[in-house]
C-alpha cells in the first residue's frame, strides 16, 4: 500500500547497490533525518536533552557493540569499560590542552588498543567462554580505573571536563551538546549501513557464520576477530567521549560499571543483531520503557485512587519492564528490528500475502 | 565507447516530406540524434541491468552497422532476414538496412527450420541476422537446404566459436568494420542518411498464412509513417512514450511501436532481459504506453485473483469490497452514468487501498494508453482493469494497414464496438458486410504476387476479410471474419463465433453451439462447465451426481438463461438467441464434436443433434436425446435422456 516498486530500474550496478532503492524508505528516512535536524526548535528542551541526546549517544553505543555482535558474531561484556577507556583518555588529554577533536579520536585509539586485547580471548574461546573472559575484562578495567588515582583521581572522585570546542564551535548549552551528538552518530550509523557491503563487513560475516569455514575460504579469523574488536572498539572510545562531554559532562568509575555494559547489549539483543535500525530501537526500549512505565504505573495508580506503597510503585514497572523484553524476545527472537521489518513486510506485498513473481 | 560518435555530428540535414517530418526512418533517426542527442533511446536489461543508449550512440551504431553491412553486399531491393527475440541489436540492424534501401524481413524466432524456407522467399535475402546459436543453427540448415543466406550476422556469440568463419560474422565485429569504414570516409554518414526514400519498402511482413504459404506484406516508409502518424492524432501515442518492447518482432504491431513509432516520436524503448522474464521486467520497466492481447490481460487478471485468494484475510476482504463495487461503477460509467461524488470518494479510497498496489504490482501504474487488440476481450477483463484505473483501450488494425485502423478514443469506450477510424483513415461496409480501408497506411499490394494483391485492394481499397457494421456515432463493431458469416431464413447475417465467444467469456458455460443458419432466428446448445457450475451448485446446495444430472437442474437453466439474456442485451433484436438446451455432457475432441484446437465442428454438431435442433425450433418443453459415447477403450455405447428447453425470456 505505502511501497510503489514499479518504474525502479537499475541502469548500473553502483545503482542497484543504493541503500534504500524505495522511495517510501527515502521519505521515511528524510522524514526522520529532518525531525532530528530542527528537533532543538520544535520540542521542549527538557525532552531534548532528557531523551532525545541520550538515545543518539546509547544508540550509537549500541550501533558499536553491534558490529562486533551481529557482524562478527563475537559476544563482549565489558563494553562498559571500553567506553570508560575513551572517556577517561579524551578527558584526560582535554585537561592536558590537547584539542578535542584530537583527543577524541585519542580516546577512541586507546580504547581500540586496550579493546583489541579483549580480542586476543575470542582468538581461543567462544560463547560462554568469551562472555566470561569479557566480563572479566570488565572487572580488571574498573579496577585499574578505580584504583589507579593518575586516572580516576581517586575511587570516588569525579573529574570535571573542561569547556571544548570541535572546529571551533563550542560544544556546550544543550543545542550545540545535541547537534555534535547528532553529527558523530551520522557518522557511525552511516559507517554501519555501509560496512556491510564492503570487503571488510563481508570477511566480518564469513567469520560469524562458522570461524574455521571463514579460514579455509581464505579469511584469515585471526585478522578479522582482531579487526572486528579494534573496530568496535574504537567506535566505543569515541562514543565514550561524546558521552562524558555531551551528555555526563563529568566524569567518574562508577558510570562505567557492568550495568552499563549488561544495558547495551541488552539494547542489541532486543533491538536486534546486526541490524542498525534495531540499535535505534533497541535504545530507545531500554532507555525510555523504565520511564514510560513509571509515569504510566503512577498515573494510573493516582487515577484510580489505589495508595501503592513506595515499593511496590518502584517494583511494578521494573516487573513490567522484565515482562516487556521478554514479551518482545518471545514474539521475535531476532528483536525489534524483525518485528519492523515484517511489519514493513506486510505493507511491501500488499495486497498479496508475500512477494509474487 | 564514444569513439566512433564524431562523424555523426556532422550528419544536420536529413530527408523530409513536405510537412518537415522525416521521410524514412533512418532520417527520423538522424533527426533525434542531431535535436534529442542525449536523450535515452533504448533501455536493455542485460545481466540484470538496464543498459541505456542514447538516440546518438544509436544513431552511429546503426550507421555504422549499416556501413558494414553495405561492405558485405548487402544492397537496394534486396531483404534482410532478422530472426530473435526482441533485442536492440536486431532492431537497429532493421534501420541499418533500410538506409541501405534494403529491407528487413523479421522472422518469428519459433518458426521451425523446415517452414524458415515460406519466410525467406520474397527478395532474396543473402545476409540474415539471427540473435543466438538456435537462430544461427536455423539459417545454416536453411543455407544448406537453398544455398541463403551466404552470411550470417549474429548477436550472442555463445556456443558460436567452432562455427565456419566464412558465412557467420559477429555483430561487434560487423560494428568495428563499420566504424572504420566511417572514419575512413566521413562523408559516408551523410550518404547513408539519404539513400532511402519515402517509396522505398521499410519492412516486409508476412501475413498469418493461416492457409497456405504466408503472403508478403510490403510496407513502405510512407505507410509506416503514415501509420504512425494517424494514431498519434487520433490519440493512441504521444510523443516521448516509455514503450516496452515484449511482443514478438515478426508482427507488425512490434515493428510500429518499438521502432517507427519509436524513432518517429522519440520513445524511449524497455526491452525485456529474456522472454521469460517480461512480466517480472514489466514492473521495473512500468512504460507509459503498452498494448497486450486479450490472453495477456486475462492472465494478468488471474495472477491477481490467484494472489488474493492466497493473502491474508484483512487485505482480502479489502479487495473484495473495493473491486466489485469499482467494476459496478465502471460498468455504469461506460453505459453513460457518471459516478456520484460518493462513489468518486469510495473509488479515491480504493485506489490508495487496493488499485494502486495492484496496479503497481503487476507494472502498469504508469500506464496512460494500455490497448487490447488480436481478438475480442471478455467483459470481466476488460472492466476490471478499466476498474483499476487503467485506461485500457481497443484497438484495431491488420498487417495491410501497418496494424492501425481503429481505435477507442478517450472516454469513447465500450465493450463490444473497437472505436471510430483513425484520422486519416476511411472505412466503408459493403453489401457483404466487408469492412474496406483505405489509408495512407495501407499497402499498394503484396510483395510478388499481384493476383492475390488485385483481390485484396481492388478498386482502391483494402479488403480486409472481416465482418462489421458501424454503431451509432460511427463506432466500428467488428463481428468475425466474412468468411464465418451465416444467414438466417430472413435474411439476417450473423457469426455464430461472435456470439459463441461472448457467451463462453462467462465460467459457467465451455462450450455452446449457436444454431440459425436457413431457420427462423438462433437457438443454442450449450455445455456447463463442470468444475464452475459443481462450484456454483455446491454453494448453492444443489445435490448432483454426474455432469448430465447437473446440467438438467432447474437452477442450472436459469443460470445459462441469465448468461445468455446478459449477451443478449449487446445484440441487435434479432440475433438474440431465443431458445437453449443444455447438454447433458461437453462437446468433446473424442466425440468429433470439436478439434483438437476446441474450434467447433458445425457440420458433425447438425448432423448429431438434428432431432434436438428439430426441437429447440418446434417449440417442444422436453427431447429425448440419444447420445453415442466413445469410451477411451475406443468402445462405443449409447446413452438415452429426456433433455428439457427453455426460452432465454
Amino acid at each position: 500500500m505505502l511501497y510503489r516498486r514499479a518504474g525502479i530500474r537499475h541502469t548500473s550496478y553502483r545503482h542497484e547497490r543504493m541503500l534504500w532503492p524505495l522511495p517510501f524508505d527515502r521519505y521515511l528516512v528524510g522524514t526522520i533525518a529532518a525531525f532530528l535536524i530542527v528537533a532543538p526548535f520544535l520540542i521542549d528542551r527538557l525532552y531534548l536533552v532528557a531523551y532525545l541526546l541520550p538515545w543518539l549517544i546509547w544508540s550509537m553505543a549500541a550501533l558499536g557493540l553491534n558490529l562486533l555482535m551481529g557482524g562478527a558474531g563475537q559476544i563482549h561484556l565489558g563494553y562498559g569499560a571500553v567506553m570508560a577507556i575513551g572517556a577517561y583518555s579524551s578527558v584526560h588529554l582535554v585537561r592536558a590542552g590537547v584539542p578535542f577533536e584530537i583527543a577524541m579520536i585519542a580516546g577512541g585509539l586507546a580504547s581500540a588498543m586496550i579493546g583489541v586485547i579483549f580480542g586476543f580471548a575470542a582468538l581461543r574461546v567462544k560463547t560462554l567462554y568469551l562472555a566470561m573472559s569479557t566480563l572479566a575484562m570488565q572487572y580488571i578495567v574498573d579496577f585499574v580505573i578505580a584504583h589507579v588515582p593518575a586516572i580516576s583521581g581517586g575511587t570516588q572522585a569525579t573529574i570535571q571536563v573542561p569547556p571544548v570546542r570541535f572546529l571551533g564551535l563550542r560544544i556546550e548549552g544543550d543545542i550545540a551538546t545535541y547537534y555534535f551528538a547528532l553529527a558523530v552518530c551520522t557518522v557511525v550509523t552511516l559507517f554501519m549501513l555501509n560496512v556491510h557491503r564492503t570487503g571488510f563487513g563481508r570477511a566480518l560475516a564469513a567469520v560469524r557464520e562458522k570461524d574455521y569455514a571463514a579460514e579455509v575460504i581464505g579469511v584469515s579469523t585471526f585478522k578479522y576477530k582482531l579487526l572486528a574488536f579494534w573496530t568496535s572498539s574504537f567506535i566505543g572510545g569515541v562514543v565514550g567521549a561524546v558521552l562524558v562531554v555531551c551528555y555526563l559532562r563529568s566524569v567518574s568509575p562508577d558510570q562505567f560499571h557492568i550495568d552499563l555494559s549488561v544495558q547495551i547489549v541488552a539494547m542489541v539483543i532486543v533491538g536486534g543483531l546486526g541490524s542498525v535500525l534495531g540499535s535505534f530501537f533497541g535504545a530507545a526500549l531500554i532507555l525510555f520503557t523504565p520511564i514510560v512505565l513509571n509515569n504510566l504505573v503512577a498515573s494510573i495508580a493516582a487515577g484510580a485512587g489505589l495508595s501503592l506503597s513506595s515499593d511496590l510503585r518502584a517494583h511494578i514497572p521494573l516487573m513490567l519492564y522484565g515482562a516487556l523484553i521478554v514479551g518482545f524476545l518471545v514474539l521475535e527472537p531476532l528483536g525489534l528490528a524483525k518485528i519492523y521489518d515484517n511489519v514493513r513486510n506486510y505493507f511491501l506485498v500488499w495486497p498479496f500475502r508475500y512477494a509474487r513473481k | 565507447m564514444n569513439a566512433h560518435v564524431p562523424p555523426v555530428r556532422f550528419v544536420t540535414s536529413w530527408p523530409t516530406r513536405p510537412d518537415g517530418v522525416p521521410a524514412t526512418l533512418i532520417a527520423a533517426l538522424a533527426r533525434n540524434a542531431h535535436e534529442s542527442a542525449d536523450r535515452v533511446a533504448f533501455r536493455e536489461r542485460d545481466y540484470g541491468i538496464w543498459q541505456e543508449r542514447t538516440w546518438r550512440e544509436v544513431f552511429a551504431e546503426t550507421l555504422a552497422l549499416a556501413a558494414a553491412f553495405q561492405s558485405i553486399g548487402l544492397g537496394p531491393g534486396q531483404a534482410l532476414t532478422v530472426i530473435g527475440d526482441n533485442r536492440m541489436r536486431l532492431y537497429l540492424s532493421m534501420i541499418a538496412a533500410t538506409a541501405l534501401r534494403a529491407f528487413p524481413s523479421p522472422v518469428f524466432p519459433d518458426v521451425p527450420p523446415e517452414e524458415l524456407t515460406h519466410y525467406t522467399r520474397y527478395g532474396e535475402p543473402r545476409i540474415a541476422v539471427a540473435e543466438d546459436q538456435e537462430q544461427v543453427d536455423k539459417l545454416l540448415e536453411l543455407r544448406e537446404r537453398t544455398g541463403r543466406p551466404h552470411r550470417i550476422v549474429y548477436d550472442d556469440p555463445r556456443g558460436l566459436s567452432g562455427y565456419p568463419d566464412d558465412v557467420i560474422v559477429s555483430y561487434d565485429e560487423m560494428l568495428l568494420r563499420g566504424r572504420a569504414l566511417l572514419a575512413a570516409k566521413p562523408a559516408l554518414a551523410t550518404d547513408l542518411v539519404s539513400h532511402a526514400t519515402a517509396e522505398d519498402i521499410a519492412v516486409l511482413m508476412h501475413s498469418s498464412g493461416t492457409t497456405g504459404a504466408p503472403k508478403g506484406v510490403p510496407l513502405r516508409h510512407r505507410n509506416v509513417i503514415g501509420g504512425v502518424l494517424n494514431a498519434r492524432a487520433g490519440g493512441v501515442i504521444d510523443e516521448h512514450e516509455d514503450y516496452y518492447a515484449y511482443l514478438p518482432a515478426a508482427w507488425v504491431g512490434d515493428f510500429m511501436f518499438s521502432l517507427a513509432a519509436a524513432v518517429l516520436l522519440r520513445f524511449t524503448v524497455n526491452i525485456p532481459e529474456r522472454q521469460e522474464t517480461v512480466l517480472r521486467d514489466l514492473r521495473e520497466a512500468a512504460p507509459t504506453w503498452y498494448l497486450a492481447a486479450p490472453r495477456a490481460w486475462d492472465n494478468m487478471l488471474t495472477r491477481v485473483q490467484v494472489g488474493i485468494e492466497d493473502s491474508t484475510r484483512a487485505k482480502r476482504a479489502l479487495f473484495k469490497y473495493f473491486v466489485p463495487r469499482a467494476i459496478e461503477i465502471e460498468r455504469r460509467r461506460l453505459a453513460g452514468t457518471p459516478p456520484s461524488v460518493v462513489e468518486r470518494l469510495l473509488m479515491f479510497a480504493g485506489e490508495i487501498l487496493v488499485f494502486g498496489p495492484v496496479k503497481d504490482y503487476l507494472g502498469v501504474s504508469l500506464v496512460r494508453h494500455a490497448f487490447t487488440g488480436g481478438e475480442a476481450i471478455g467483459e470481466d477483463t476488460f472492466l476490471f482493469f478499466r476498474a483499476l484505473g487503467v485506461n485500457l483501450r481497443q484497438i484495431y488494425g491488420q498487417t495491410e494497414s501497418c496494424a492501425l485502423t481503429a481505435a477507442q478514443a478517450d472516454g469513447a469506450v465500450t465493450l463490444h464496438a473497437i472505436g471510430n477510424p483513425l484520422p486519416g483513415v476511411e472505412v466503408r461496409i459493403d453489401d457483404k458486410g466487408e469492412i474496406l480501408i483505405k489509408s495512407s497506411s495501407v499497402i499498394d499490394g503484396y510483395f510478388d504476387d499481384p493476383e492475390a494483391s488485385g483481390k485484396a485492394l481492388a478498386d482502391g481499397w483494402l479488403h480486409t476479410g472481416d465482418a462489421g457494421y458501424f454503431e451509432n456515432g460511427g463506432d466500428l463493431v467488428v463481428l468475425g471474419r466474412v468468411s464465418e458469416v451465416v444467414h438466417t431464413a430472413a435474411g439476417e447475417r450473423y457469426i455464430p463465433n461472435y456470439i459463441e465467444n461472448r457467451i463462453k467469456f462467462s465460467p459457467y458455460i465451455r462450450n455452446v453451439a449457436v444454431l440459425g443458419a436457413g431457420r427462423a432466428g438462433l437457438c443454442a446448445i450449450a455445455c456447463i462447465d463442470h468444475e464452475a457450475v459443481g462450484h456454483w451448485a455446491e454453494d448453492e446446495g444443489i445435490s448432483f451426481a454426474s455432469y448430465a444430472e447437473l446440467s438438467q437442474r432447474p437452477q442450472v437453466y436459469d443460470l445459462t438463461a441469465s448468461v445468455l439474456r446478459h449477451v443478449n442485451e449487446l445484440l441487435p433484436q434479432h440475433l438474440r438467441v431465443r431458445r437453449f438446451v443444455n447438454l447433458h455432457k461437453d462437446f468433446d475432441a473424442d466425440d468429433g464434436e470439436i478439434t483438437r484446437t476446441r474450434k467447433l465442428r458445425r457440420n458433425v454438431i447438425e448432423e448429431r443433434y438434428a432431432s434436438l435442433i428439430d426441437a429447440l425450433y418446434s417449440g417442444a418443453r422436453t427431447v429425448e436425446q440419444d447420445a453415442r459415447i466413445v469410451y477411451e477403450s475406443g468402445e462405443t455405447g449409447t446413452i438415452r435422456r429426456t433433455l428439457s428447453i427453455r426460452e432465454v425470456g
